[in-house]
C-alpha cells in the first residue's frame, strides 16, 4: 500500500501553455475545480468543490503556495476537513514541468496521506493475512466445539 | 457506552491503537492481555477496542468470559479507497486539462 499519488502525463503543448492552466485561476478552474488562487510564493488559497461526507469533507481546500519556479515547478499545501478549523486531510501537492520532445511531461506529486508508520502497512501484507484468518478460524472452530 | 464512529484515518491517528494493531499483527490477542502493554485503564483500552472494531480493523471473538481482537482487513481497506479516490482524482483532471490544452491549440 503506497501512501504518495505520482501521475505523469505529457502533453503536446510547451511548458508555458501548460502552466498557464496551472497558475491563471480562470483557466485552473476549467479543469480542476474553482478557485482564487494567485501564482505568489506564500499566498493562501481556496479551492471550493461539492461537500462529500463520506469522506468527511466539506468541500473546501485549504492551500498555500510553497514553492514557485516559472514554467517548471509549482508546489502547495492540500487540506480539508469536515468543517473550517477541523483538518483532518494535511498533504501537499506538486507539479514538477519538463520540457520534453516539443512538448512537456508534467509530473504530479500528492503526498502525505497522514503520516502513518509505513511498517503498518507493511504489516498487511497477503501472507500474513492468511495466518490471521487461520487463526480466527481455529478461535471460530475452538468457540463452536464448547 | 457509546463510543464514535471514526473514519480510518482518525482510527490510525492515534499512538496507542497504532501500537495495538502492531501488537496484533503478530498474534490474536484478548482485551486483558493488550490492556498489560499499556499504563491506561481497562476501560480506557476497551474504548480503543471498541473504536477500531467500529472503523472495520479488528473482529471480536468471544471465548468463555475472554474477549479475543483480531486484526483484520476492512479499516486498512478504507485507508486505500481513500487513496484510490485521489489516484482517479487526479487522473481524471489531468485528462480534462489535456482536452483543454488540445481545444485550445485547436481554436488558434
Amino acid at each position: 500500500m503506497k501512501n504518495i499519488i505520482t501521475h505523469t502525463i505529457r502533453y503536446e503543448h510547451s511548458p508555458e501553455a501548460v502552466w498557464d492552466y496551472l497558475t491563471k485561476s480562470e483557466l485552473l478552474a476549467q479543469w480542476l475545480m474553482p478557485n482564487d488562487f494567485q501564482p505568489i510564493a506564500g499566498y493562501e488559497f481556496n479551492f471550493k468543490v461539492n461537500p462529500m461526507p463520506a469522506y468527511d469533507f466539506d468541500g473546501i481546500v485549504y492551500c498555500k503556495v510553497l514553492e514557485i519556479e516559472p514554467f517548471k515547478k509549482l508546489t502547495y499545501s492540500w487540506k480539508g476537513g469536515p468543517e473550517k478549523g477541523k483538518i483532518n486531510l494535511d498533504t501537499i501537492v506538486e507539479w514538477t514541468l519538463t520540457p520534453k520532445d516539443g512538448g512537456t511531461e508534467l509530473l504530479l506529486e500528492h503526498r502525505g496521506f497522514k503520516d502513518v508508520n509505513l511498517s503498518i502497512f507493511s504489516i498487511m501484507d497477503a501472507g500474513w493475512l492468511k495466518n490471521m484468518k487461520e487463526v480466527a478460524t481455529l478461535l471460530n472452530t475452538q468457540n463452536a466445539g464448547k | 457506552m457509546h463510543t464514535q464512529t471514526l473514519n480510518a484515518f482518525q482510527v490510525i491517528a492515534d499512538p496507542s491503537r497504532r501500537y495495538m494493531m502492531q501488537l496484533l499483527s503478530k498474534e490474536s490477542m484478548t482485551i486483558n492481555a493488550l490492556a498489560e502493554n499499556f499504563d491506561m485503564s481497562r476501560p480506557a483500552v476497551s474504548k480503543h477496542v471498541k473504536i477500531m472494531y467500529n472503523a472495520g480493523f479488528i473482529s471480536i471473538t468471544d471465548i468463555g468470559r475472554e474477549r479475543h481482537c483480531t486484526l483484520k482487513q476492512d479499516g486498512f481497506n478504507e485507508l486505500q479507497d481513500f487513496i484510490n479516490y485521489f489516484d482517479k482524482f487526479w487522473a481524471g483532471k489531468l485528462k480534462k486539462l489535456e482536452t483543454l490544452l488540445n481545444n485550445k491549440a485547436k481554436s488558434k
